[in-house]
């Protein structure tokens, strides 16, 4: 499971807060907290206005890779944002995100072409998100056409199918879980990944849904996920599910991540 | 009971199945039909628009509340007359360009028709001309709603409030704005008259506005 930590996010209050009052011991504690409960890539996302956002970025970038040597996950809604920030990350990382709209990945499938850098695509286009999985798919080989192109190797691509809000619309999982078993059916190779914010907009007790989300994706063929690593519950969880997937052989990562005290009930609460 | 009072918990229970029924049985009863409309529906809707805020009711709820009261005013229609009996005004919403995001816009223009207002629902990825065009083409527009989802078409919310803000026609209609990214204060700094948090508040921002 490739887990990119999502706390230095911009639109999240906090992070926001802190960009705000140019918090800088907090930026990197976030990054500090993030890298020790074992995230793979670490997402940055100013979510300030466009005009501010390269420059926030950078200030962002600089201060998360002087507190953790993982790799970025650069995070915009602008396209032009993510060419201009790329070179301020000093490790391959993952662009998030193109995808069918717009001329996105006219200016980032160039940008990375002849890099080892990954790329989320995500499956909506100038129509916006559709509701159908023919028509997200008929996206996503749009997609793989594109980076066919630019030799970008599915195995570097992410693919988030999209959720949108069980809360407005019930099929919301079932159409991500039939997008992610038929592109995974495609392409064993390519990554399927997701956030967590929108499935359980407008519910309450929304940790409840968005676990029984994760469980669910993660069985549909789900490898990687835009998620708060801190959060012990969801990262057992994410463990587990791999486990029971046949996805763990003999369950040593489980075991492992129990062991580092990162799942499970904190280390200073065992019995010596 | 009363056959008012019956209405409006059937409303804000969205007992879609209940209300034709109901609607039918005060209507033989003798009920005036705005009666019906303004306290029964539009009344049960803005408890459930204030319950929404306060979180007591979720999403879902708010969606088959406003679904049954539809299906109510379906019933009523013919009984209100020409003009639609107690419209409280007009209203056009959109998304602005550059944003396809439709889920909030349509809780917010649901929300304010439940409260009275006749929607012209312009859809996403709106162009600012076609706000000022869709505004100026009806007399009895009173509200312009802009949503916007991300940091990246905040500018064209700017650029569509500041369209409607050299309209002709902007001493009739008030403009509202709404979604993630927006706030009081971006409101303010872009000329808007309004900003809501979410549809629960838009309904009754809407009402005030108007």
């Amino acid at each position: 499971m490739i887990i990119i930590g999502e706390k230095l996010n911009g639109s999240i209050p906090g992070m926001a807060k802190a960009i705000e009052a140019k918090d800088e011991a907090r930026i990197k504690e976030l990054a500090r907290m993030q890298t020790a409960a074992g995230a793979d890539y670490l997402d940055v996302c100013a979510s300030v206005q466009v005009d501010q956002e390269v420059d926030t970025l950078k200030w962002i970038l600089d201060l998360v890779q002087g507190a953790s040597d993982l790799p970025i996950c650069l995070d915009s809604p602008s396209a032009e944002t993510l060419v201009k920030a790329l070179p301020f990350c000093q490790r391959t990382g993952i662009v998030n995100s193109v995808s069918g709209e717009g001329n996105k990945i006219d200016l980032i499938f160039p940008a990375i072409a002849n890099t080892e850098w990954g790329c989320v695509a995500l499956l909506c286009d100038d129509r916006g998100i559709p509701k159908s999985v023919e028509q997200r798919m008929e996206i996503f080989e749009a997609i793989m056409k594109r980076a066919k192109e630019f030799n970008i190797a599915p195995s570097r691509l992410y693919i988030d199918p999209l959720v949108i809000t069980l809360s407005t619309d019930e099929t919301a999982l079932t159409v991500f879980a039939e997008c992610t078993r038929q592109i995974k059916a495609l392409y064993p190779e390519i990554h399927i990944t997701s956030g967590l914010s929108n499935i359980s907009f407008g519910l309450p007790a929304r940790k409840l849904i968005n676990m029984a989300f994760m469980v669910l994706a993660v069985g549909a063929g789900m490898d990687s996920a835009i998620v708060d690593p801190t959060n012990r519950d969801m990262l057992g969880l994410i463990y587990a599910t791999e486990a029971l997937m046949e996805r763990d052989e003999y369950c040593l990562e489980f075991i492992g991540a129990y062991k580092e005290g990162r799942i499970g009930p904190p280390l200073e609460s065992r019995k010596k | 009971m009363s056959k008012i009072q019956e209405i409006a918990a059937v409303v804000e229970a969205g007992k879609s199945k209940e209300i034709e029924a109901l609607v039918k049985a005060a209507l033989d009863e003798g009920v005036a039909p705005l009666e019906i409309l303004n306290v029964g529906m539009i009344g049960a809707m803005d408890v459930v628009g204030a319950k929404f805020q306060k979180e007591e009711i979720f999403i879902p709820e708010m969606l088959v509340a406003a679904r049954c009261m539809k299906k109510g005013v379906d019933v009523l229609k013919p009984h209100l007359g020409e003009t639609g009996g107690a419209m409280i005004g007009k209203a056009v919403i959109g998304t602005v360009a550059g944003d396809l995001h439709d889920i909030g816009k349509n809780l917010v223009s649901m929300m304010i028709e439940s409260a009275g207002f006749e929607v012209n629902d312009l859809g996403v990825d709106v162009p600012a001309e076609k706000f000022v065009e869709a505004a100026e083409a009806d007399e009895g527009i009173n509200l312009v709603a802009v949503s916007a989802l991300l940091t990246t078409t905040m500018p064209a919310m700017k650029a569509t409030v500041a369209a409607l803000n050299a309209s002709k026609a902007r001493g009739r209609f008030k403009v509202l704005v709404g979604g993630a990214p927006i706030t009081e204060g971006f409101c303010k700094e872009i000329g808007a008259d309004a900003y809501s948090p979410d549809a629960g508040a838009a309904a009754q921002k809407a009402k005030s506005l108007v």
